[in-house]
């Protein structure tokens, strides 16, 4: 039983990638919200910068995870990895989502202006449609195994295609607008590297814990929805 | 040779029950027609504004146009029982995937030279003379719809909501498609020199190269189930 | 861990999933506390190092300490640094108006006539201007505010719900009688 050792692996384990996330996150609010001193140029606005930047390097790792999973999942066809891969892909959607909302209020007082057609916000709005096809694709087919496969396909072209989306979005940009709006003017002074190395870090851990949390939970669902479907069907017999 | 003849026959079998109903290309053509009409009513067609918006309608027509068309490239395979036939096939896998794409890029190559007669007429655009350039920019364009598009066609032909997932797994990753061809075509409309716009076309190239090769590899795992 | 608790359900009554319950419960208000203690921090900072006042509020409190003001200078106000003259402008907010003088360098234009700004110094009543020895941005707490508060909170939800229902689900296939997990030799 792979599948059983492996999710032992992650009961045991995973409360040390809980606390260092807990202990690296704390420390990083701390220092970036109490301790540290604002940006020159920006003021006091640059503490979004703390959040902003961990939640979307963490998009972006969770995706690589998804990717990597589907590889996995299309080699070894194992359930569980297929579950490590529903998992990646929901915090990828959640990290995202956060990306996108903390960017978004970042660049009011920045740019003065909620949204602006950056190549990276543009990408990681092409990357959050992409996330939510993925999983209404996953609600829609009923096969598990149809269910794995295709979505693994869907996400391993995904993933092939974030980096053209990027540099097409980033010529289409240098036609239209002077490319200057993209740089946010942060040069990042030593007190500031210290909440940020912490927070990136902090962040980045606290999705490997959250992802064995949630491999775990869609495990077990799946486990518990055999079982029950089994001893169903035995008391219909 | 048993590859390419693979490739061959499925494409020739697309083409021929498309000959005999003609149900494919009609319904493109007369779908885009329909579209071109509202957005001449959505917009003032001046002449300035034409050139600044007519590369958009364009590829948004022509993207629903694939939309409509690709969609349903599996679907005649599914209801004539024939995907269970393409799976015990001791055929490779990717030829199958290719002569569907052969067959899709021919669909929607006949659709968009029908149009751009049509395009040129309706909006009193000059670009006779820069026909080749266009057509060149459709065919690259058009190759890389047609390849996610059969990929994505073959995903969701067997699931509920076909026509609800097809667009919503299509539009986001076509996206530099059609900020390639969008550009391209307004470099034709601007009678700019080829040399301004030919770097949207590498583009378009990269990524038709990629997505053909990445969608023909991995066209096997969906046959296998 | 949690052999703890499988020793404590066998050697009284309580029950084994209401010992992992009060654990769960445990952890999170232990979080909860270490993160409104920082939220607490930051609050407290804000307060003591970033809160403006202004010129109304600095009239009508008259205060001896350093404080910042913040307001907008008023149109034709505006008088440039000399060789020996400091810049003065009167910075007006909230129906009071304030003369300032500041003694220093204004390297990145903050200041020019209708803009709002803030200023560091103190309020000489006796003069009845303000002297101002630094000059800074006009600090944007609500943005950070919402920006911590729109991705800390969803997250701690999404944890604490997801968490629950490991618990729940473990508890759940046990009661099954299908599923031993075997960890922690």
């Amino acid at each position: 039983m792979v599948a059983t050792r492996f999710i032992g692996w992650l009961r045991k384990y995973e409360k040390w990638f809980g606390l260092t996330a807990t202990v690296l996150i704390s420390a990083g609010l701390y220092t970036g919200l109490v301790t540290s001193s604002p940006d020159y140029y920006q003021g006091e606005v640059v503490r979004i910068m703390y959040v902003h930047v961990p939640f979307a390097q963490t998009a972006m790792l969770a995706y690589s995870t998804l990717f990597l999973c589907s590889i996995w999942y299309l080699w070894k066809k194992e359930a569980v990895v297929d579950n490590a891969c529903h998992a990646a892909a929901g915090l990828s959607l959640f990290f995202t989502a956060g990306g996108l909302i903390t960017g978004s209020i970042w660049g009011k007082p920045t740019w003065n202006a909620w949204w602006v057609w950056d190549p990276r916000l543009t990408s990681f709005a092409i990357m959050f449609l992409t996330l939510v096809g993925y999983l209404m694709l996953r609600t829609f087919l009923d096969d598990k195994e149809k269910k794995a496969t295709f979505s693994a396909i869907l996400a391993i072209i995904g993933f092939v295609d974030l980096p053209i989306i990027h540099f097409s979005v980033e010529w289409w940009r240098s036609l239209h607008q002077p490319l200057s709006v993209s740089n946010r003017g942060v040069s990042i002074a030593p007190d500031m590297l210290v909440p940020f190395t912490l927070m990136s870090i902090g962040v980045g851990i606290l999705f490997s814990y959250m992802l064995m949390v949630r491999t775990q939970m869609l495990y077990l669902e799946h486990l518990l929805e055999a079982k029950q479907g089994r001893l169903l069907n035995e008391g219909q017999l | 040779m048993h590859f390419f003849r693979v490739i061959r026959w499925i494409a020739w079998k697309d083409l021929l029950s498309e000959y005999r109903n003609r149900e494919n290309i009609s319904s493109m053509f007369f779908f885009a027609l329909n579209v071109i009409l509202i957005f001449s009513f959505s917009f003032s067609l001046d002449s300035e504004t034409i050139k600044e918006i007519m590369p958009g309608i364009i590829w948004v027509a022509f993207g629903f146009t694939a939309i409509i068309g690709l969609g349903k490239s599996f679907l005649i395979e599914v209801n004539n029982d024939c995907m269970e036939y393409f799976q015990t096939l001791p055929i490779p896998k990717g030829a199958i995937y290719l002569g569907k794409f052969l067959g899709n890029l021919l669909f929607m190559l006949t659709v968009e030279i029908v149009l751009f007669p049509l395009f040129v007429l309706f909006f009193n655009l000059d670009m006779i003379d820069q026909f080749l350039q266009l057509l060149l920019i459709s065919t690259v364009a058009t190759i890389g719809l047609s390849a996610l598009g059969t990929l994505f066609s073959a995903l969701t032909v067997q699931i509920r909501a076909r026509e609800v997932m097809f667009p919503i797994l299509l539009l986001p990753l076509s996206v530099p498609i059609f900020i390639g061809a969008v550009e391209a075509t307004r470099g034709v409309l601007n009678a700019d020199a080829f040399s301004l716009y030919s770097h949207w076309i590498e583009l378009l190239v990269v990524f038709d190269v990629i997505f053909v090769i990445v969608s023909f590899w991995i066209f096997e795992f969906i046959l296998d189930y | 861990m949690r052999d703890n608790c499988e020793e404590k359900a066998r050697n009284t009554l309580e029950s084994r999933q209401g010992c992992l319950v009060k654990r769960f419960y445990l952890r999170w208000m232990i979080l909860m506390t270490i993160f409104g203690s920082i939220s607490i921090l930051g609050a407290v900072r804000y307060f003591q190092e970033v809160r403006t006042i202004s010129p109304k509020t600095l009239l009508s409190i008259q205060p001896k300490e350093t404080v910042r003001l913040m307001g907008m200078i008023d149109a034709g106000s505006f008088m440039k640094a000399t060789e020996n003259e400091p810049f003065r402008f009167d910075l007006s907010g909230e129906g009071g108006k304030v003369a300032v003088t500041y003694t220093g360098e204004d390297p990145d234009g903050l200041l020019r006539e209708l803009k709002t700004i803030v200023v560091i110094g103190n309020w000489e009543s006796g003069d009845g201007e303000f002297q101002a020895k630094e000059i800074a941005l006009v600090p944007n707490y609500g943005f950070i505010t919402s920006a911590y508060i729109f991705s800390l909170v969803p997250l701690a939800f999404f944890l604490f719900y997801m968490e629950r229902r490991v618990a729940l689900l473990y508890v759940m296939i046990k009661d099954e009688k299908v599923y031993q997990p075997e960890t922690g030799q």
